[in-house]
């Protein structure tokens, strides 16, 4: 699992970085959590994958940092549906499909990938103090 | 964490983030359906200036009553329907709080209330306002600085002082204002067609210039006129006049339509390299000169045959930038003596309606093979790309290529593009419910913003040329019904915002404006090709039409 969780976070962090810096022009309130979301989860992948030491305090920060600030953009887009549906009414399924797989791309990574990494963390013996 | 233990913080979130959800969508909802309950605003509008205004709770023809008895004043009234909190003292929530054309803003403040109803806003011209955040382009309902500044003017307060401590509403009325008209698809018919073409051809005719050039853009809220021109939609609106003026046997718009073209013939022709070509410059493009060259053979058939000569010409400069591909090269450079071989959206599409319209004048066979070569290649998607039955541009040239070619040079798989574009345009038109009633048919460019008039009409420009080909070539008849009742209802909403008169008393010079067509609901200027599109549509519909 440690290789599994490596991989997948280094992937996350990599799909982040592209949309980081590839997608123009810059915002930094998009920037700074996606920065530190990728920073994380990067840190976390070298940790894992190299079996050093620190690996699974590392995978525990990423997975809690990548699970909260993923709760925050997520339950930010669904208000924002529910604030827009409130002012313009029922505009129609095409928005609401569009606003909802914006949601559902987002849901494996920044939820149920965290989510697991926290539910396999208990399941760990802790880490040996240096 | 333990399953149970993140199972039972998912359920905690869900549950708030439900809440949340439904107490915001619930606090800022409007109900339109209401009957109208609160309170009358009545306003006295003189030469599209409000010049009284007066908030009662009932009788509201009793108030105002020597004002609007005034000689050209008229008096709206709007009554209120529902009402909501604007949220927090902030800029963007209020700006992204307002549904343009269709919400009023009011705000209390020190025990005062202001009110800018949507014919307010409409006036003010505060309708939407594009705002860059970040990496978003945001459309907010009004412009926030126009409507802050208008009621703070009215309260005797600052546009800062009010977004502060005043308390911001949104509001829904009923207007007693016979604009936009309620029209269906019912509504519909030969006459009506008929008059909405000859009222849009004759606000062209009565907006041209003594050399044949328009005026270009008319602001209906301000009746000012814009400085600039453009070369192809003056061409497009000669072609529309003349049409108009033989279809209609009206002598008055074909002269129109013949000082148009001679403004082009005699003005704004250069020499491209051998070829004459329209433009004005060092370098111009093919959709000039094609749209010149539709007009002309319009001209040619109302009997001018000064315009042959002319047209043949720009025929021989259309075929010259064809590639061997079927493509064109869209630019020449004359300071280069050169053509460029740069894109752009339309140009070809309108080369290849050109150059079929022409063969039937020169005769040539080179015109035909041209038009067809072009057409040819404009409907050719790759089968490896999927995604090519999906993205779907605005280009509504080719499907009237293929129609007027469709007796010489019959191309089936451009009537199948053709089709499948029609069919992908249904999906973007509006319905209502649950659509607003007077966005029917429509063609929609986003959820959150009224739709407007000329993407509707060019689409439906092509439309009514696809119908055409669909029946002489025996498509099946739920097809025909589908693309007929697609039709009617995108030109009910055409017709619902036509200035019939319009909103005459938002106007100050509304005889200038009479039968043009508005950008949208919200942008009520009139560019010369809003009416050629929506006025050309509905003549190739009157045409089909059984006398």
């Amino acid at each position: 699992m440690r290789v599994t969780f490596g991989v997948l976070n280094v992937l996350a962090a990599l799909v982040l970085l592209v949309g980081l810096f590839v997608v123009q022009p810059r915002f930094w309130a998009l920037d700074a959590p996606l920065s530190v979301i990728a920073l994380v989860e990067l840190i976390s992948a070298v940790g894992l994958l190299a079996k050093l030491p620190w690996a699974l305090r590392a995978l525990t920060v990423s997975a809690w940092v990548t699970f909260v600030l993923g709760l925050l953009v997520v339950s930010l887009i669904i208000i924002t549906m529910g604030f827009l549906r409130g002012i313009h009414g029922d505009f129609g399924t095409a928005a609401l499909a569009v606003s909802g797989l914006i949601v559902a791309l987002l849901v494996p990574y920044t939820v149920v990938l965290p989510g697991l990494q926290l539910l396999w963390l208990k399941r760990q013996p802790a880490e040996p103090r240096p | 964490m333990t399953a149970r233990q993140l199972l039972r913080l998912l359920a905690v979130w869900l549950g708030v983030l439900f809440v949340c959800v439904v107490a915001i969508s619930y606090s800022v909802r409007v109900d339109r359906a209401l009957p109208p309950s609160g309170l009358y605003l009545v306003s006295v509008w003189e030469r599209g200036t409000r010049t009284a205004r007066s908030v009662v709770a009932s009788a509201p023809k009793e108030v105002l009553v020597d004002q609007s008895a005034r000689r050209g004043a008229q008096r709206i009234i709007e009554q209120l329907v529902d009402s909501a909190p604007i949220m927090g003292g902030s800029w963007l929530l209020l700006g992204l709080s307002v549904v343009p054309a269709r919400d009023g803003v009011s705000v209390s403040y020190r025990g005062r209330t202001a009110y800018a109803t949507p014919e307010d806003l409409r006036k003010l011209e505060a309708y939407e306002f594009s705002f860059v955040l970040g990496p978003l382009n945001l459309v907010l309902g009004i412009d926030v600085n126009k409507v802050l500044g208008a009621l703070a003017q009215e309260l005797g307060s600052e546009p800062r002082e009010l977004l502060q401590h005043g308390s911001f509403r949104r509001f829904a009325v009923a207007s007693d204002a016979d604009y936009p008209r309620k029209i269906g698809e019912a509504d519909v018919t030969r006459d009506s067609i008929e008059d909405s073409v000859r009222s849009a051809a004759r606000y062209l005719a009565r907006n041209q210039r003594r050399d044949g050039s328009f005026r270009y853009e008319l602001n209906a809220v301000t009746g000012a006129d814009s400085p600039d021109y453009n070369f192809p939609r003056h061409s497009g609106a000669t072609y529309f006049l003349a049409r108009a003026g033989n279809q209609l046997h009206d002598p008055q718009l074909a002269r129109a339509g013949q000082r148009a073209g001679s403004f082009l013939k005699d003005r704004v022709t250069l020499r491209c390299g051998e070829h004459a070509c329209i433009g004005e410059g060092d370098q111009v493009d093919i959709g000039s000169s094609a749209l010149a060259l539709l007009a002309y053979v319009e001209l040619l058939a109302g009997g001018n045959e000064e315009f042959r000569a002319p047209a043949l010409e720009l025929a021989a400069f259309l075929r010259s930038q064809q590639r061997p591909d079927g493509e064109f090269k869209h630019f020449y450079s004359i300071a280069e003596r050169r053509a460029l071989d740069i894109q752009v959206e339309y140009y070809a599409g309108e080369a290849a309606f050109a150059l079929s319209r022409v063969h039937r004048v020169s005769g040539d066979a080179k015109d035909l093979r041209a038009a067809s070569h072009a057409l040819s290649f404009l409907v050719t998607r790759s089968r490896w790309f999927l995604g090519s039955h999906y993205f779907w541009g605005a280009e509504h040239w080719t499907c009237q290529a293929l129609a007027d070619l469709w007796q010489r040079a019959p191309d089936r798989s451009a009537l199948e593009f053709c089709l499948d574009w029609q069919a992908v345009n249904r999906n973007l038109q509006f319905q209502s419910p649950p659509a607003p009633a007077e966005y029917d048919g429509g063609i929609t460019r986003g959820p959150f913003v009224p739709p407007r008039l000329t993407p509707t009409a060019a689409r439906l420009e092509a439309a009514v040329a696809t119908l055409e080909v669909a029946r002489a070539a025996g498509v099946s008849p739920s097809e025909l019904e589908l693309i007929d009742h697609q039709i009617k209802r995108s030109f009910a909403f055409l017709m619902r915002y036509q200035f019939s008169p319009g909103p005459t008393h938002l106007m100050p010079k509304p005889r200038l404006l009479e039968g043009g067509f508005p950008g949208s609901a919200l942008d009520l200027h009139v560019r010369i090709d809003y009416p050629q599109h929506a006025g050309g549509a509905l003549l190739r519909y009157w045409e089909l039409q059984p006398k």
